[in-house]
C-alpha cells in the first residue's frame, strides 16, 4: 500500500499519510483515500513524514481534494513536512489554502 | 489452425490427416515433396507444418531452413517427423530452425500434445505481432499529430525579436514539448514585459495551455498594462479553461523605460534572484501568491512589487527544473546549488550554470523542463514605439447632471471612449489619474462648494467627507462636463472639465505642501501634463497632454 487513510475514533478526522514518494503514480490511491468518507469528516490532515519528494501534480491532487469536498470538509491540514517539501508548499504558497504545520 | 503435412510417403501423410481430423483440425493441407511444400506455405500460411526429414529432392531440413528465414515476423511451429532415433538427426532439425520433432510410429497422444502446445504460441506470436503493428501505426498516428502541433506552437509562440536581444535564456525540454513558458514583449511606453511560467508536469498535455496564455500576454503587454492587471487576467483565463489539478506557476516582471524598475508578481516560482553589479545577492523576490488557474476572482491577490536596482545589476529567473535536477546518487542541485553559482559571480553566463547542471547531472536524465533566463539592468528607451495613433481630429464631450454625479464611474467610461481610439490606449493609466484629480476638485470645490481648507485638521478631513457624502445626497441641480479633444498633427490631447460652481481666483492657488493631506494634486498634474491651466474663473480645468 503506497498511503495510508485512517478514520478517527469520532470519525471527526482524516489521516492520509503518503509515503516516501507524492508524485503522479498516487493519483488514484489519493483520491481513493478521501472518497466516500462519512459526512461527518470536518479535518482531513495529509500527513508528510514519510515524504521526501514531492511535484506539482502532488499539489494538483491536493487543490482537487477540496475542490471535491467543498461544502463538506472545512478544515484542511498538511503536517510534519520535512524541509524540501514545505519550501515547495512555501514557493506554491499553499499556506493560503491549508493549515501547514 | 491451418497445419501443413510434408511428406513422400502417401500412408504417412493419410495416417496424419486423420488423426488430426478426430482432433478437430480440418484445415489441413498436403505436400508430396520439400518444393511442392514451399510454394503451398507461401500460398496457404499454415500455422503449423509436420514435415517429414527423409524426403527425395530436398529434404526436410532444407525446407525448414527456408521457411524459417521467409517467415519471421510471427512464429512458424515446424515439427519434424523421423524415423531416425538417433541424437545427431534430433539436433540438426533442431539447428535449421525446426521447433520439435515426433518419431514413427506416431504416437497420437504425444503428436497432438505437441501440436497442441505449438499452436498455443504460434497464437500468443500472432498476437503480440498484431499488437506491434497497432502500437507502430499509433506511433507514427502521434508522431504526425506532434509535428502538427509543433508547427502550430512554433508559429503561435514567437517572442517579439526586437526584445529578446536584451536576455541571456534557455530552455531545456524533458520531453518533446516544454511545459515551461518564457514570453517577453515590449511596453508602449519604453521599457519590456518578461514572463517565466511553469504548467504543472510536462510534455503536451502541459505545454498546450502556453498558447493562450501568449495571446493574452502579448496583447496585454502592448497595451501597457500593470503586472497586477496581466496576472489578475490571466488567472480568470486559466480558471476557466484548466482541469483542477493543473496550474500555471508563474512570475510576470515589467521593467521600466530606465531598465532598473522592477514590477514583480510572483506566484508559484523560485525566488527571482536580482544581482548587484559586482555579484552580491541585491534582491531576492519570492513567491507571494499561489500560482495561476487556482483562486477565483474574489480570492485572487494582485500585488506586485516594486524594486529599483542600481545599474548594471542582473535579474536571473529559473523554473523548478533546475533545482529538482537530481545525479546518479539521488541528490538535488536544490536552489543552493544554483544560489551557489550565481551569487558573488557577476560574470557567470547561462550557459555557464547549464554547463555546471550538466556536470552535475553526469549520464542522469532531466525529468521536468529546465528554464533559465538572466536580464541585465540597461537602457530600455530603445524601445519606445512610435506608434501609430488614429488620423481623424476628434472632439467628445460629456454633460454629467446630479444622477449621473450621485451613480459615479463616469470617468471609466469616459476615458474607455478616448482609449478605445487607434494608438491611445497606452495613455489609459495617466488618463485615469488626471480626470480623476479634476473630476474631484470639480466636484467638490465646484459643484458641491466644500472648501479644501476643511481637510486641514484631521477632523476637518472627516467633516469634509461627510459634507460631500450629504451634499451629494442632496444635490438637485449643478453639473461637472468633460470635453476631450484630440490633435492628431501636434500628437495632443485637450482635456476640459468644467463644473457649475462659483470657481475661484486662480491667482490663489495653493502652494503644494507636501506635509498637508490637501493642495498636492496641481502639483501631481503639472508632472503629467505639458500644461495646466484654468480658465473662466476657476470654473473650468483645461490640461494638455502630449503623446
Amino acid at each position: 500500500m503506497a498511503l495510508e487513510a485512517q478514520l478517527s475514533a469520532d470519525e471527526k478526522t482524516l489521516v492520509v499519510r503518503m509515503d516516501e514518494k507524492f508524485d503522479f503514480g498516487k493519483v488514484q490511491d489519493f483520491r481513493a483515500a478521501y472518497t466516500g468518507i462519512p459526512d461527518s469528516v470536518k479535518t482531513i490532515e495529509v500527513d508528510l513524514a514519510e515524504t521526501e519528494y514531492m511535484d506539482s501534480s502532488a499539489l494538483g491532487m491536493l487543490l482537487n481534494m477540496q475542490k471535491v469536498l467543498k461544502g463538506r470538509v472545512s478544515n484542511y491540514r498538511i503536517t510534519h513536512s520535512r524541509p524540501q517539501v514545505l519550501k515547495i508548499l512555501t514557493i506554491s504558497r499553499f499556506d493560503k489554502k491549508f493549515q501547514i504545520e | 489452425m491451418r497445419v501443413l503435412v510434408v511428406d513422400d510417403e502417401s500412408i504417412n501423410r493419410f495416417l496424419l490427416v486423420h488423426m488430426l481430423e478426430e482432433e478437430g483440425y480440418l484445415d489441413i493441407y498436403e505436400a508430396r515433396s520439400g518444393h511442392e511444400a514451399l510454394l503451398l506455405a507461401e500460398k496457404i500460411k499454415p500455422d503449423l507444418v509436420l514435415l517429414d526429414v527423409v524426403m527425395p529432392g530436398m529434404d526436410g531440413l532444407e525446407v525448414a531452413s527456408r521457411l524459417k528465414t521467409s517467415n519471421d515476423v510471427v512464429y512458424l511451429p515446424i515439427i519434424f517427423i523421423t524415423s531416425l532415433d538417433e541424437k545427431d538427426t534430433v539436433v540438426r532439425c533442431l539447428d535449421v530452425g525446426g521447433d520439435d520433432f515426433v518419431s514413427k510410429p506416431f504416437d497420437k497422444t504425444v503428436l497432438l500434445a505437441k501440436v497442441k502446445a505449438h499452436l498455443r504460441t504460434r497464437e500468443l506470436s500472432t498476437n503480440i505481432n498484431a499488437q506491434n503493428q497497432e502500437l507502430t501505426y499509433f506511433r507514427h498516428t502521434v508522431e504526425r499529430e506532434h509535428e502538427i502541433i509543433e508547427h502550430i506552437f512554433s508559429k503561435a509562440i514567437i517572442n517579439n525579436p526586437t526584445v529578446t536581444p536584451f536576455f541571456d535564456y534557455r530552455n531545456i525540454p524533458a520531453t518533446e514539448f516544454s511545459g515551461d513558458v518564457f514570453l517577453c514583449e515590449s511596453s508602449p511606453n519604453g521599457g519590456l514585459y518578461f514572463l517565466i511560467g511553469d504548467f504543472t508536469g510536462h510534455g503536451l498535455a502541459s505545454a498546450i495551455g502556453a498558447l493562450p496564455v501568449t495571446r493574452a500576454f502579448q496583447a496585454m503587454a502592448s497595451k501597457g498594462l500593470s503586472v497586477s492587471e496581466i496576472a489578475s487576467t490571466l488567472n480568470k483565463t486559466l480558471e476557466g479553461l484548466l482541469p483542477i489539478h493543473m496550474f500555471f506557476a508563474a512570475a510576470i516582471v515589467e521593467v521600466n523605460e530606465n531598465g532598473r524598475r522592477f514590477n514583480v508578481w510572483n506566484g508559484g516560482m523560485p525566488d527571482l534572484l536580482l544581482q548587484g553589479p559586482r555579484g552580491n545577492l541585491e534582491k531576492r523576490f519570492s513567491s507571494q501568491h499561489m500560482a495561476l488557474g487556482i483562486l477565483d476572482d474574489r480570492e485572487f491577490e494582485d500585488e506586485d512589487e516594486v524594486f529599483e536596482a542600481m545599474a548594471g545589476s542582473r535579474l536571473l529567473a529559473y523554473s523548478d527544473g533546475l533545482i529538482e535536477l537530481t545525479n546518479e546518487d539521488g541528490e538535488m542541485f536544490g536552489e543552493s546549488g544554483l544560489e551557489d553559482l550565481f551569487i558573488g559571480n557577476p560574470d557567470i553566463s547561462v550557459a555557464d550554470l547549464i554547463e555546471h547542471m550538466r556536470g552535475f547531472m553526469g549520464e542522469m536524465d532531466a525529468h521536468d523542463d529546465v528554464t533559465l533566463t538572466l536580464y541585465q539592468c540597461q537602457d530600455l528607451s530603445s524601445l519606445r514605439k512610435e506608434n501609430t495613433v488614429t488620423p481623424l481630429p476628434f472632439r467628445v464631450s460629456v454633460d454629467l447632471d446630479p444622477e449621473l454625479l450621485r451613480a459615479g464611474a463616469s470617468i471609466q467610461h469616459f476615458i474607455d471612449l478616448i482609449c478605445s481610439q487607434l494608438g491611445l490606449s497606452w495613455i489609459r493609466s495617466d488618463l485615469f489619474t488626471i480626470l480623476t484629480e479634476l473630476y474631484s476638485n470639480a466636484l467638490e470645490h465646484g459643484v458641491l462648494d466644500i472648501s479644501s481648507s476643511l481637510k486641514r485638521t484631521s477632523e476637518g478631513f472627516i467633516e469634509y467627507y461627510t459634507l460631500r457624502a450629504e451634499r451629494l445626497e442632496q444635490l438637485s441641480d449643478g453639473f461637472v462636463n468633460f470635453e476631450a479633444s484630440f490633435n492628431p498633427l501636434q500628437r495632443r490631447l485637450c482635456l476640459l472639465v468644467s463644473d457649475s460652481g462659483k470657481g475661484f481666483d486662480v491667482n490663489e492657488l495653493p502652494i503644494p505642501d507636501p506635509e498637508q493631506s490637501f493642495g498636492r494634486g496641481i502639483s501631481m498634474l503639472r508632472s503629467l501634463c505639458e500644461s495646466v491651466e484654468y480658465l473662466a474663473g476657476g470654473t473650468t480645468a483645461k490640461v494638455i497632454l502630449a503623446l
